[in-house]
C-alpha cells in the first residue's frame, strides 16, 4: 500500500469519524423551526435556547454531580485497590481481581435493572443514591485500572525509605506514593467523570419523572420534538469533551491510560 | 570505640512466606565499626540487613541495639539509616527535600533543618544542586544525596545495601574513599552489604562472609584474604585453585588426584592456591595450555590438568607459554592456604 | 512488615464490599430470576422467548449485526491503524489522540449526528434529491443499515487503537523481509501480520462485539421500534409491558453472550503450537 493511498484511507476513515459532529454543530446553528442540514439560515439561537430548558439545566447538574460524586467514591474505593494490588500478596488474589472488574464485563443496562428491583424498590432507596451506587459500581475498574498502571512506574523502596526516616505507613503512602501517581488519579479522574457523564444503559432504569441524567434527558426529548436544540446541546457536548480531552493530553497525556 | 556488643543478633532466623533465608544467625557489632556483609546473592545479607532496619520481622531471634531489645519496635521508631541500592530517592521532591525528610518528620524547627541540610550537602559535596530534582542528577550525585538523607538524621546505625553497585568503576573507588572518610568523621557504626570482596577489603573493618542464611567466616579483611576458614571462602576471594586433601593426595571435584608435591600438617582438609602462587614452568605437575591473558603487569595462564582447570599467574617480564602448548606447573603447599576443615 | 496479608485485605474490603452488595448480588438475584417459574425453577422462560418469534428474531438481528460492525470494524480497523502507523512518530500522536476523540464525546451526541445526516430532511436526503438520484427522500433512518453505521461509528474507534498498539509491536521489517521473499500484500497480510498482531485483533473485536450486542442508545435512536436489539426490547418489555419474567431472561442472554463472545475470543487470541 502507498503511503498516498494509506493517507487517502486515513482521510475518509477520520470523515466517517468526526465528520458527522461537524454536521451537529452546522445543524445546531440553523434559524429555523425544525432540523435539517443545510441549516435553513444561519443563528446561534438555539445554543441559548438549550440553556432555557428547565429540563436540561437540571439534568445538567444532576450529571455534572453524579460524575463528580461517583468518580471521587470510585477512587476512594479504588486507589487502595490499586495500591494493594502492586504492594500486597491478596488472598484469591484472581478471585478478588476477577470480582472487581466484573462490573465491566456486565452489561450496563443489566446492573440498572438489578438495582431497581432488588435494591431501589425493596429498601425504598432514592433514585439519586441509586445513580450513584451504580455509576460507582462502573467506575471502580476504570480507577483501578488507570491508578494501577501509574503505580507500576513506581518503585517500591521510596515508602521503605520514607519509613526509615521516621514516617508511618500512612504518612509514607500520602507523602511518598500519592505524589507520584498524582497523574495517573487525575487521569482517571477525567476518564471516569466521561465515562459516568456519558453513560446511559445504567441509569435507564434508574431515573423518573423529574430525576433524569442529562444523556437520558436528551433521548427523551428527541423522541418528541424535532427542532435543533438537541444539535446544539450535542455541539455543545462534543465541545466540552474536546476541550477536557485536549487539556488532559497536554497536562497528563491521557491516551496512555485509555 | 567500646568492646560492648552494639547491634546484636541472637539466634535470628529469617524467611519469606515461611521460607528461610537465615537461619539461627549471631553477629555482635561494636560501636564505630565498620562490618561488611559479604556473600553472592541469595546469601541472607540482604535479609539481614532489612530485618535490622525492621522492614523485616523475624521469624525467631533477637535484635538489640545499644543494650535495648528492639526486635519488635517498628521501623520508623528504631532510627536506623538506610541507603537502599536503588538509592530510592523521592522522585518528586528536590535535593534538599530529599534530605530534609528526616527531619521535618522529627518536627525539627525549621532554620535547624535548613542548618543541618545545607551541612549534609556540603558533606557529600552537592552545595548548589539544594533545588534539583533526582532525576536531573547523575548516578554518582543521587548516591551522594541518598547518604546525606541517611545521615543527617544522625541515626544511630546506618545500612548501605550493595551502595556502589549502580556506580562506573571509577566513581566507584571515589565514593568508596568517600564513605570510608564520612564514616571516619561521623563515627557512626555501619553495616555494608555487598557481593564485592573488594570492596569488602577495602572498606571494612571487619567482614562476615554469608553463604546460604549462615556465617561462614567473620574477621579483619586481612584474616579473611590471607587464611580462609572454608574452601567457600577461599573461592570468593580469589583462591581460584582449591583441593581437597586426602590420602596424602589433591583430589579434584570430577574424582581425579594428583599426589602431594610435599608433606602436610594432618590437620588439612584443604589446599587453596591464588593464581601467582601456582609455580609455573616448573614442578611436577603438567597441563596444556588452554589460554592466556594479559593483564599488565601480569599474564593469566588457564591450564587444562588432570585435576581440572588451574588458573595461573606469571609476571609478563618471564617468557611466555603459547596456548596449545604443554607446560609443567608445582602446586607447592608452601604457597598454599591450608583450610582446616 | 511490607508482606502482611491483613493489610492488603484491609485495602481492598471497602471495594469488595461495595462492589458486592451495590453490583454483583444484585446482578446475580436478577439472572436467577430468569429461572424462576410460576411453579418452581426451570427454563420455561428462555423456550418462551425463543419460541417468541420477536424474541428470536431480535436475538438473531443482535448477533448478525455485532457480527457485521466487528467484521467491517476490523477490516477498516486495519487500514486505518496500518496508514497511521506509517507515518511519522510525532504526527502519530496527533492521529491517536482524533481516534480516541470521538470515544470521549457523548454516545447521545454522536448518535444524534446519524439521525441529522440521515433523516428524511437529513443531508443525504437533500443531496439524493437535489442530485434528482430519488423524487421522494428515501427511508433511510429506522433501518438495520442506519444501525450498523451508528454502532460502527461508535465502536470503529476501540478496534483501530487496538491495532495500532499490536502493529507498533510487530517486529521491525518483518513486512520488508515477506515481501523480499516474494510474498504479495494478501500473502503478507495473511501469513505475517495477521498471525502477528492477532492478540490485538481478538482485543479490539471483543470489545466491538460486545460494544455492538449490549448496545443501547443507536438502536434506540437509529432503529427505534422496528430495528429492535436485545437492550431496546429488554427496555420495552419493562417499562411497556412491565414483564419482569423475560425482561430477566434477556439480561441473562445478554450476560451469556459477552462471556462467551469474550471467552471465545481470548481462546482465539493464545496462538496454538504447532
Amino acid at each position: 500500500m502507498s503511503s498516498r493511498m494509506g493517507g487517502l484511507m486515513l482521510a475518509l476513515v477520520f470523515l466517517f469519524l468526526i465528520g458527522p459532529f461537524l454536521i451537529i454543530i452546522a445543524a445546531g446553528m440553523s434559524a429555523g423551526e425544525t432540523l435539517a442540514f443545510p441549516p435553513q439560515g444561519l443563528s446561534l439561537r438555539w445554543f441559548w435556547a438549550v440553556f432555557e430548558v428547565e429540563s436540561f439545566r437540571a439534568s445538567f447538574v444532576l450529571s455534572i454531580g453524579l460524575a463528580v460524586g461517583a468518580t471521587l467514591l470510585a477512587l476512594v474505593l479504588g486507589v487502595p485497590v490499586a495500591y494493594a494490588l502492586a504492594r500486597y500478596p491478596l488472598p484469591g488474589g484472581e478471585a478478588m481481581s476477577t470480582l472487581l472488574t466484573s462490573p465491566v464485563i456486565v452489561p450496563a443496562i443489566i446492573v440498572g435493572l438489578a438495582l431497581l428491583r432488588y435494591v431501589v424498590i425493596p429498601l425504598d432507596l432514592g433514585i439519586i443514591p441509586a445513580l450513584f451506587v451504580a455509576h460507582t459500581a462502573l467506575l471502580v475498574p476504570y480507577a483501578v485500572r488507570v491508578v494501577s498502571a501509574s503505580l507500576a512506574n513506581l518503585r517500591s523502596d521510596i515508602e521503605e525509605a520514607a519509613v526509615l526516616l521516621g514516617a508511618n505507613r500512612l504518612q509514607a503512602f500520602f507523602l511518598t506514593v500519592l505524589p507520584n501517581i498524582r497523574n495517573g488519579i487525575l487521569a482517571a479522574f477525567i476518564l471516569g467523570f466521561v465515562t459516568s457523564f456519558n453513560q446511559v444503559p445504567v441509569s435507564l432504569f434508574l431515573t423518573g419523572p423529574g430525576v433524569s441524567t442529562l444523556p437520558i434527558q436528551m433521548l427523551w426529548y428527541m423522541e418528541f420534538t424535532y427542532d435543533p436544540s438537541i444539535a446544539a446541546l450535542s455541539a455543545l457536548l462534543a465541545l466540552m469533551s474536546m476541550a477536557i480531552v485536549l487539556v488532559a493530553e497536554r497536562f497528563l497525556g491521557l491516551s496512555r491510560y485509555v | 570505640m567500646s568492646d560492648a556488643a552494639f547491634l546484636d543478633l541472637a539466634g535470628l532466623s529469617l524467611g519469606y512466606d515461611g521460607r528461610p533465608a537465615v537461619e539461627a544467625l549471631d553477629l555482635s557489632i561494636k560501636e564505630g565499626e565498620l562490618v561488611a556483609l559479604l556473600g553472592p546473592s541469595g546469601c541472607g545479607k540482604t535479609t539481614t540487613m532489612r530485618a535490622v532496619a525492621g522492614l523485616l520481622q523475624p521469624m525467631g531471634g533477637r535484635i538489640t541495639l545499644g543494650g535495648r531489645d528492639i526486635t519488635r519496635v517498628p521501623a520508623n521508631r528504631r532510627n536506623i539509616g538506610l541507603v537502599f541500592q536503588s538509592y530510592a530517592l523521592f522522585p518528586h521532591l528536590s535535593v534538599f527535600e530529599n534530605v530534609a525528610f528526616g527531619l521535618r518528620r522529627q518536627r525539627t524547627p525549621k532554620d535547624e533543618i535548613e542548618r543541618r541540610v545545607a551541612e549534609a550537602v556540603a558533606m557529600v559535596g552537592l552545595t548548589g544542586f539544594e533545588k534539583r530534582l533526582p532525576k536531573e542528577l547523575s548516578g554518582g550525585q543521587q548516591q551522594r544525596v541518598a547518604l546525606a538523607r541517611a545521615v543527617v538524621v544522625r541515626p544511630r546505625l546506618l545500612l548501605l545495601d550493595e551502595p556502589l553497585s549502580n556506580l562506573d568503576a571509577r566513581l566507584r573507588l571515589e565514593m568508596r574513599t568517600e564513605l570510608r572518610r564520612l564514616q571516619r568523621e561521623l563515627g557512626i557504626t555501619m553495616v555494608y552489604v555487598t557481593h564485592d570482596q573488594e570492596e569488602a577489603l577495602a572498606l571494612a573493618d571487619r567482614i562476615v562472609v554469608m553463604r546460604d542464611g549462615k556465617i561462614e567466616q567473620m574477621g579483619p579483611p586481612e584474616a579473611i584474604y590471607e587464611t580462609p576458614a572454608t574452601d567457600f571462602v577461599a573461592r570468593f576471594v580469589g583462591f581460584e585453585n582449591v583441593f581437597q586433601v586426602k590420602d596424602g593426595q589433591l583430589r579434584a571435584g570430577n574424582g581425579a588426584a594428583l599426589p602431594l608435591q610435599a608433606p602436610v600438617d594432618g590437620g588439612t582438609a584443604w589446599l587453596a592456591w591464588r593464581p601467582h602462587a601456582v609455580e609455573l614452568g616448573q614442578g611436577p605437575y603438567e597441563g596444556q595450555v588452554l589460554g592466556t591473558s594479559y593483564l599488565g603487569q601480569s599474564v593469566e595462564y588457564l591450564i587444562e590438568s588432570t585435576v581440572g582447570p588451574i588458573k595461573a599467574e606469571a609476571p609478563a617480564a618471564l617468557p611466555r607459554h603459547e596456548a596449545g602448548r604443554t607446560v609443567a606447573f608445582g602446586l607447592p603447599p608452601a604457597t598454599a592456604a591450608a583450610i582446616p576443615r | 512488615m511490607f508482606t502482611s496479608r491483613t493489610t492488603g485485605l484491609m485495602l481492598v474490603l471497602p471495594a469488595v464490599v461495595f462492589i458486592t452488595v451495590g453490583f454483583l448480588a444484585p446482578v446475580l438475584i436478577l439472572l436467577a430470576q430468569s429461572l424462576r417459574l410460576e411453579d418452581g425453577w426451570g427454563i420455561g422462560n428462555y423456550l418462551a422467548f425463543m419460541n417468541d418469534g420477536l424474541g428470536r428474531e431480535v436475538f438473531w438481528r443482535t448477533i448478525k449485526l455485532a457480527a457485521l460492525v466487528t467484521l467491517a470494524a476490523a477490516v477498516i480497523g486495519y487500514v486505518a491503524a496500518w496508514a497511521i502507523v506509517e507515518t511519522r512518530p510525532e504526527r502519530r500522536g496527533v492521529l491517536v489522540g482524533m481516534v480516541i476523540l470521538p470515544l470521549m464525546i457523548s454516545p447521545v451526541a454522536r448518535t444524534y449526528a446519524w439521525l441529522v445526516i440521515l433523516g428524511r430532511t437529513g443531508f443525504l436526503n437533500v443531496l439524493i434529491t437535489n442530485l434528482g438520484l430519488s423524487e421522494e427522500p428515501l427511508r433511510l433512518l429506522f433501518t438495520e443499515t442506519a444501525v450498523f453505521i451508528g454502532l460502527l461509528q461508535l465502536f470503529l474507534p476501540l478496534m483501530i487503537i487496538s491495532l495500532v498498539s499490536a502493529l507498533e509491536n510487530l517486529p521491525r521489517d518483518v513486512v520488508p523481509a515477506a515481501q523480499t521473499l516474494g510474498a504479495g500484500w494478501i500473502a503478507t497480510f495473511f501469513k505475517v501480520i495477521l498471525p502477528l498482531t492477532r492478540e490485538g485483533l481478538v482485543i479490539g473485536g471483543t470489545l466491538v462485539f460486545t460494544g455492538s450486542v449490549t448496545a443501547y442508545i443507536t438502536p434506540a435512536v437509529l432503529g427505534g421500534s422496528k430495528v429492535l436489539m436485545l437492550e431496546t426490547l429488554l427496555y420495552q418489555r419493562v417499562s411497556v409491558a412491565n414483564d419482569f419474567a423475560s425482561a430477566s431472561v434477556i439480561a441473562a442472554i445478554l450476560m451469556v453472550t459477552t462471556l462467551a463472545a469474550n471467552r471465545l475470543l481470548r481462546r482465539l487470541a493464545t496462538p496454538r503450537r504447532r
